[in-house]
């Protein structure tokens, strides 16, 4: 039974089954039915900064680029249900191969090179895609933007927004369970290693642009797994959405939240993204300033808690623990 | 190729310049199985030098280098890329201790394993019962190995807060657990007090004797060199000087100059 209680595993599932009450929370009218939308897109982006921490926290390498990749992946799986009129699994496929393979195209040529300018060459091709979606309006419809429907899965069960948010709760825990999975293995040993020290990782036998590549290819991966939910559940994509500023909003998700922390992600994207959304927009002042909010967390967070706000946790954990500890005696 | 007989290491020639520096220039020496050899010199020497060419971090202008892999094979290393070299059971600790500081022990050690892993990224992400039982069965092995190092207590706590004697055995553990058959030890001494090298020195015999691996040591400190080795190449200024046993060495008059500088006193 103990053993049972600390699966990890069984700790995302858990996670997952809680999430999913939400939209019974709010038939029964406790909260807003806008909440579910908010909280559904924030999960969304959770997939992509969960891709953007395998790259930036485990392997150290910056990327500016998950947006652009994001949007790519949305207009493709919007262009295939509606003009090509495939189906929702086909075109998810589809549109999240051929943004990977596109990534990494470009992880084969930009990630020779390091640091600060990989973060230029991805911001780069992030912007070379935006500027795409704006030109070639036959496919993404231009600055007016192209529209998506709430898909149906094997051509007979029709989501709704509730259905939706349910299928994007159970694509979120899946990809947590698989990054834990990678991450906890081989594969996040030896990017571990890579960004620990690159002659040591070598040393060891780690082949440092192959496990680059596997790094790039992930991301990518994911952010295009976020853009096809993002298009058929929040259903349109404008040009204006894919900007550089969503690829930093990544960023800060993970660095508030936590690099290499998987539930750090949930948390950073929920901070960045919902909190504004549901509390700050309250709050008459606040609603002007919500996107201060981040610039002052991130400054917090470095000062107080450099490993990201989920180590907060385990310090209130101890703390309480201390605390009983204290009144036994 | 030529066969080595009994040899596990061959170097021929070994020559790289940076410019106009000849770092390396015409050395060559063998090492022996089951041998622990030394390669000394004074600052400067290309002893480091030599042994990134020989692991492939540097690649030479010129000589050959023969390695007799795990599998009894003779390999040309000039052929190999640097992260081709763990596998053929060559394998080098770093003078400051390169771990991660955020990984656990045994998640340190287990990076030494990393070539030996059959399971795929797939088998990984979806936990697949051959990714299991290979973890499983390696997690064993680095726990038996940091056992050996008497460090298995520690297997769960990050590297990160551990003291600097302990990260060394920690980074030789790494290296054990590629099953190699030369290990490189880059100054293994270095920021061991007197206690801590006396032990170094029993480890590096005792790993010899039960692992059946020869030793490459690359060492500033004298005691640990003469006290282990079986034989020491001395080189200054990346050119051979001579090679023997540590007191033949001693007793080499172009060693002495080239450490104590008696030319100079006999010319005064």
């Amino acid at each position: 039974m103990k053993k049972l209680i600390k699966n990890p595993h069984l700790h995302f599932i858990f996670l997952g089954l809680l999430l999913m009450i939400v939209p019974k929370l709010a038939e029964m009218g406790l909260f807003k039915v806008s909440y579910v939308t908010t909280l559904g897109g924030t999960f969304i982006l959770a997939i992509a900064a969960l891709g953007l921490n395998i790259l930036l926290g485990f392997s150290g390498l910056v990327s500016l680029g998950t947006a652009g990749f994001m949007g790519l992946a949305a207009y493709l799986s919007a262009y295939f249900t509606v003009d090509l009129g495939l189906s929702f699994e086909l075109s998810l496929i589809l549109a999240v191969v051929i943004p990977t393979i596109v990534g990494i195209l470009v992880g084969l040529v930009s990630l020779k090179i390091e640091g600060i300018y990989l973060a230029i060459a991805t911001l780069a091709v992030s912007e070379i895609l935006r500027k795409t979606f704006e030109e070639f309006d036959f496919f993404t419809g231009g600055f007016s933007g192209k529209t998506a429907s709430y898909p149906t899965l094997l051509g007979t069960y029709e989501l709704d927004r509730a259905g939706m948010y349910y299928f994007v709760v159970a694509v979120l825990i899946i990809v947590m369970l698989i990054t834990y999975n990678m991450m906890n293995g081989r594969l996040g040993r030896a990017l571990n290693a890579m960004r620990g020290s690159e002659a040591a990782s070598q040393a060891m036998g780690v082949n440092l642009l192959n496990h680059r590549l596997i790094a790039f290819a992930l991301a990518t991966m994911y952010a295009s797994i976020a853009g096809v939910l993002y298009v058929h559940f929040i259903k349109y994509s404008y040009p204006s959405i894919w900007t550089l500023k969503l690829s930093l909003d990544f960023l800060a998700m993970i660095v508030i939240g936590g690099l290499r922390s998987i539930y750090g992600t949930l948390l950073g994207a929920f901070i960045v993204f919902a909190v504004p959304d549901l509390f700050l927009k309250q709050i008459p002042f606040f609603s002007e300033m919500s996107y201060v909010l981040n610039g002052v967390l991130i400054i917090l967070v470095i000062i107080f808690y450099p490993n990201g706000l989920i180590n907060m946790f385990a310090d209130i954990k101890r703390l309480f623990n201390k605390l009983s500890k204290g009144e036994g005696k | 190729m030529e066969n080595l007989n009994g040899l596990v290491l061959k170097v021929d020639a070994l020559s790289i310049a940076f410019g106009g520096l000849k770092a390396v220039d015409n050395l060559s020496f063998d090492i022996k199985e089951n041998e622990v050899f030394g390669l000394i010199g004074p600052n400067g020497a290309g002893k480091t030098t030599a042994f990134n060419c020989i692991t492939q971090f540097y690649k030479p202008n010129s000589g050959t280098l023969l390695f007799k892999g795990r599998d009894e094979q003779v390999h040309d290393l000039q052929k190999k890329k640097v992260h081709e070299i763990i596998k053929l059971g060559l394998v080098r600790t770093f003078q400051n201790v390169e771990l991660i500081r955020e990984l656990s022990v045994i998640d340190n050690v287990l990076i030494g394993a990393h070539v030996d892993f059959i399971s795929t990224i797939i088998d990984q992400a979806f936990r697949l019962p051959r990714a299991r039982r290979e973890e499983k069965a390696l997690r064993k092995e680095a726990l038996r190995i940091l056992g050996v190092l008497g460090i298995e207590d520690r297997a769960l706590l990050p590297a990160g807060g551990q003291p600097y004697g302990v990260l060394k055995k920690v980074e030789f553990a790494r290296a054990l657990m590629s099953n190699p058959r030369l290990i490189i030890l880059d100054e293994p001494a270095a920021g061991l007090n007197d206690s801590e090298t006396i032990e170094l020195a029993k480890l590096i015999r005792k790993l010899r004797d039960e692992l059946g691996c020869s030793i490459l040591l690359v060492e500033h400190d004298m005691r640990l060199v003469m006290d282990v080795c079986d034989r020491i190449c001395a080189i200054s200024f990346g050119k051979f000087l001579a090679v023997g046993t540590p007191k033949e060495i001693k007793e080499n008059r172009d060693v002495q100059i080239a450490y104590l500088g008696i030319e100079v006193e006999a010319n005064a």
